[in-house]
């Protein structure tokens, strides 16, 4: 009797410890390929010219010049034209801020508590949204989805396969870690302060995030206590009841869990680094970081991205230091050490990173910096997947990795570049040639019956 | 040289660092004239504030600027901005947009802030001069526009008052058929208005109380004088509207009232392509805007641009990205990458808003016309190209700016503290 309850019980805490949520993700039906002569980036900082690519069993097998292919491979002739791996977006809104921007949809801040980690924003995805369509068509093949900034502590974020699905399961990019996202500065206290509550000053926004970890900490301890304990003591016991929201907060002091900080001002940012380091935990990426280029060498030695827009400014105090070559700057900290990601944060911005990126490069290089193309190709394509932490599966076009592909018309860092093929575990998702697309349920006869939205 | 004039060529000489050269010309240079014309090279002389010649062959000037492999355009005009009337967006101490008390005779005109840091910043990126308009005020039309040039002088330069806006479209509690009918209301009003009634503001008054819209709208007499100059003097009315049943509607009261209207996001404008070339109503479009950001937008769409071009189509661009208004070139080269004619985008960034606007003898590589004037250091429309020299009103303006200043304090001299760097 003894043994079966002991059973069960083995078999509840299996079931209560595996990751709820998980991905169902399935590709789309994939061939071999070689893509011949093309110009590449690689996302690793190298540029080929004239060189084939080799996907095989939905990776990136072979890279090099007049690869031999057999009868198996679809070839595609690439002169003249370049190549890049999918461009991953490390901020994004898409789902949880859809288009149309509806009240009723508009699902992306928990903003009823200064700290709401138990809040995940996969929760709130909306998986028609017609958005995800369009960046695909800006090369776009995996992207961060956060919650917004109204909170101190907003809650989880979700990495996605761009390829939209009627289940936000099978959207979800297997094996990506979960992240937090966290904001400084003036939207929480400006949110909470309002309304008369803490924080109202940026202090409190630090007494916040402080008091918090403080919970999960303590919220830790108790957990490895009753995790030490012998089988026996812990059938005794009570294992502590779950707790969402610190189960969140105890996941990045375990280093589980990926913090991404939406943070202007470079004051505010060091403040942050040092509350990591109180609390012993890390700081994946700074967000928005407009002053980012103030303390660059900082987060170089912290070993913390900056994810980052071209030319963003203005649009609040914290955003009025602006300087167009603040992601050339956080890029070369301690020559070259720097973890530089052009970020969107928007629709349109998510469409066009190679144009993005491409500001922010001729910005460097205005200030004397030397940065070549194919490592400005890295801001929007290896690092933003380092800080997603799905860099081992993709985010380059090293051979092991996942076929996520971008045939574009011309160079990327031209305007005048657009995006011809998307493969994505070397599955097609895009092809201009033969305008295959995918279309959102909402898109579908929308404006007339027989249309769908885009062919308008 | 009398004294007086000696002092001041000193001066210039001292604290210029430039001594003002009778004229200059830019020689060898990539021409795009912003009248649509395909591109040639050639040579234009700045006399004064004005282009005096523009020619293929050899043309002398007291300063030369060899510019061989660069392009020339006329400096960019962005059509709707906040440039000198918005200094920080959430900060509403440093806004000048709005008024809580006019409705249609808003004018943003005295609240222009010259030394705004967005002007150094748009100029440095090829804007020469703006049209800045308020926010939309509680009336469906009305609030002033200003027409205003990037020259940095202290004293305001620009024409007041030049243009009114509106918007109609989905709003939160009440129906767009309210928003025409108050419309239609307002415009009957406006032309049953006589200057002779007009003379003093007690008569003004009296209008309003005998006007039903006037009245419960609580309209002031400068409403009613901005009311007039748009019936009576022509002027262009800036509405912003994208679904294609409401472009219609205003295409219907743009020739009832024969105002001079020019429709804003034009989201739609797709689908009644037809109905705006026939009526010849220019557009202000942001061609890198495809997202259907509410249902009066769904048929948003990144090639609008080309097929508007098509149909012969007054296009002008605008850049919804705040403080950046510079990026209309972006959007202008993502309307090209989607099918638009290289010099048609670069006419919707620099003489179309003159001639739609009347801005004077501004917009284009011509004799005779004033020289406002870029030297790109690449293609103007890749957002990677900055400028190299920028002529306003024939002078060549500092490219200084707060963000370069800053990008020098953070990559040079780094030894000593921030704070006692340059």
């Amino acid at each position: 009797m003894t043994k079966l309850i002991k059973y069960y019980f083995l078999i509840f805490a299996c079931f209560i410890q595996a990751e709820p949520f998980q991905s169902t993700y399935e590709p789309l039906p994939a061939e071999n390929i070689l893509i011949r002569n093309a110009n590449i980036y690689d996302g690793e900082g190298n540029e080929f010219i004239e060189t084939d690519l080799l996907i095989q069993n939905r990776k990136i097998v072979a890279i090099g010049k007049d690869l031999p292919s057999t009868n198996d491979f679809k070839v595609i002739d690439a002169s003249d034209k370049w190549v890049t791996p999918g461009i991953i977006d490390i901020h994004s809104h898409m789902g949880v801020y859809p288009a149309p921007g509806v009240s009723t949809s508009s699902d992306g801040n928990e903003a009823t508590s200064p700290v709401t980690a138990d809040v995940w924003a996969e929760h709130s995805i909306w998986v028609q949204d017609p958005q995800y369509a369009l960046a695909l068509k800006g090369g776009v093949t995996a992207f961060h989805i956060l919650p917004g900034s109204a909170n101190l502590i907003g809650g989880r974020g979700v990495t996605v396969k761009n390829l939209q699905r009627n289940t936000i399961n099978s959207m979800k990019f297997p094996d990506a870690p979960h992240s937090l996202k966290m904001a400084c500065g003036e939207n929480p206290k400006r949110v909470y302060g309002n309304r008369q509550q803490a924080p109202s000053t940026r202090m409190g926004n630090a007494a916040g995030y402080r008091k918090s970890w403080i919970q999960a900490e303590a919220y830790l301890n108790r957990l490895n206590e009753y995790e030490s304990k012998s089988d026996d003591a812990k059938e005794m016991g009570y294992a502590p009841q779950r707790d969402l929201e610190m189960e969140t907060l105890a996941g990045v002091l375990k280093g589980e869990i990926l913090v991404h900080n939406h943070c202007y001002r470079a004051e505010e940012m060091a403040t942050m680094i040092n509350i990591a380091n109180e609390f012993n935990y890390k700081i994946t990426a700074f967000h928005h970081g407009v002053e980012a280029y103030k303390i660059a060498d900082l987060l170089a030695e912290n070993n913390i991205c900056g994810a980052l827009w071209a030319d963003w400014w203005g649009f609040k105090h914290e955003a009025y230091d602006m300087v167009q070559a603040n992601i050339a700057i956080v890029d070369q900290a301690l020559g070259g050490k720097g973890c530089a990601i052009v970020h969107s944060d928007d629709a349109i911005g998510i469409q066009h990173l190679n144009q993005e990126a491409s500001k922010a490069l001729s910005a460097g290089l205005r200030a004397g910096f030397d940065i070549t193309k194919a490592r400005a190709m890295n801001w929007i394509t290896s690092n933003p997947a380092k800080a997603a932490g799905i860099y081992d599966q993709t985010g380059s076009l090293k051979v092991g990795k996942n076929a996520d592909v971008v045939i574009w018309s011309k160079n990327p860092f031209s305007v005048y570049a657009l995006v011809e093929k998307v493969f994505i575990d070397g599955a097609t998702a895009y092809d201009k040639e033969s305008d295959f697309q995918p279309a959102s349920d909402f898109d579908v006869g929308i404006i007339s019956p027989n249309k769908n939205r885009i062919e308008e | 040289m009398n004294s007086s004039k000696k002092v001041i060529f000193i001066f210039l000489i001292f604290f210029n660092g430039v001594i003002n050269s009778e004229s200059t010309l830019i020689q060898n240079v990539t021409i795009y004239d912003g009248k649509n014309n395909d591109a040639f090279i050639g040579n234009v002389l700045i006399e004064d504030n004005k282009i005096s010649r523009v020619s293929t062959s050899n043309l002398r000037g007291d300063l030369v600027i060899d510019a061989t492999g660069k392009i020339l355009t006329p400096g960019i005009i962005p059509t709707d901005t906040d440039i000198g009337i918005v200094e920080i967006g959430a900060l509403s101490v440093t806004r000048d947009d709005s008024s809580d008390l006019y409705q249609i005779g808003f004018s943003i005109y005295d609240a222009f802030n010259p030394n705004s840091v967005l002007i150094p910043w748009n100029r440095s990126n090829g804007i020469t001069s703006t049209l800045t308009l308020p926010q939309n005020t509680d009336s469906p039309i009305g609030g002033l526009g200003s027409f205003f040039v990037l020259d940095s002088n202290i004293e305001i330069s620009g024409s007041k008052d030049i243009v009114m806006i509106g918007r109609v479209g989905g709003s939160g509690g009440k129906s767009r058929a309210e928003t025409f009918s108050i419309i239609e209301d307002l415009l009957e009003l406006a032309s049953s208005l006589d200057s002779r009634d007009m003379e003093t503001y007690k008569e003004i008054a009296e209008l309003i109380d005998d006007s039903p819209i006037a009245e419960t709208m609580e309209l002031h007499p400068r409403d009613l004088q901005a009311l007039y100059k748009l019936v009576n003097d022509d002027l262009p009315l800036i509405i912003d509207a994208n679904r294609a049943s409401d472009l219609l509607k205003l295409i219907e009261i743009k020739r009832k009232y024969d105002l001079n209207l020019i429709i804003m996001g034009a989201q739609e404008a797709g689908l009644v392509a037809n109905q705006i070339a026939e009526n010849d109503i220019p557009l202000i479009i942001n061609p890198i805007n495809n997202i259907p950001e509410s249902f009066d937008e769904l048929a948003a769409n990144i090639e609008l641009a080309a097929k508007l071009e098509k149909l012969g189509i007054t296009i002008m661009f605008n850049a919804p990205r705040s403080h950046n208004f510079h990026l209309v070139r972006q959007g202008a080269g993502v309307a090209v990458a989607n099918g638009m004619s290289y010099a048609g985008a670069i006419k919707a960034l620099t003489l179309s808003p003159v001639e739609v606007f009347n801005l004077g003898d501004r917009g284009q590589i011509a004799q005779g016309k004033i020289a406002d004037l870029i030297i790109w250091d690449a293609d103007p429309l890749e957002p990677s190209s900055m400028p190299e020299k920028v002529f306003i009103n024939g002078k060549d303006v500092d490219l200084t700016s707060r963000m370069t200043r800053l990008t020098d304090r953070y990559t040079k001299n780094k030894e000593k503290p921030n704070g006692y760097r340059n």
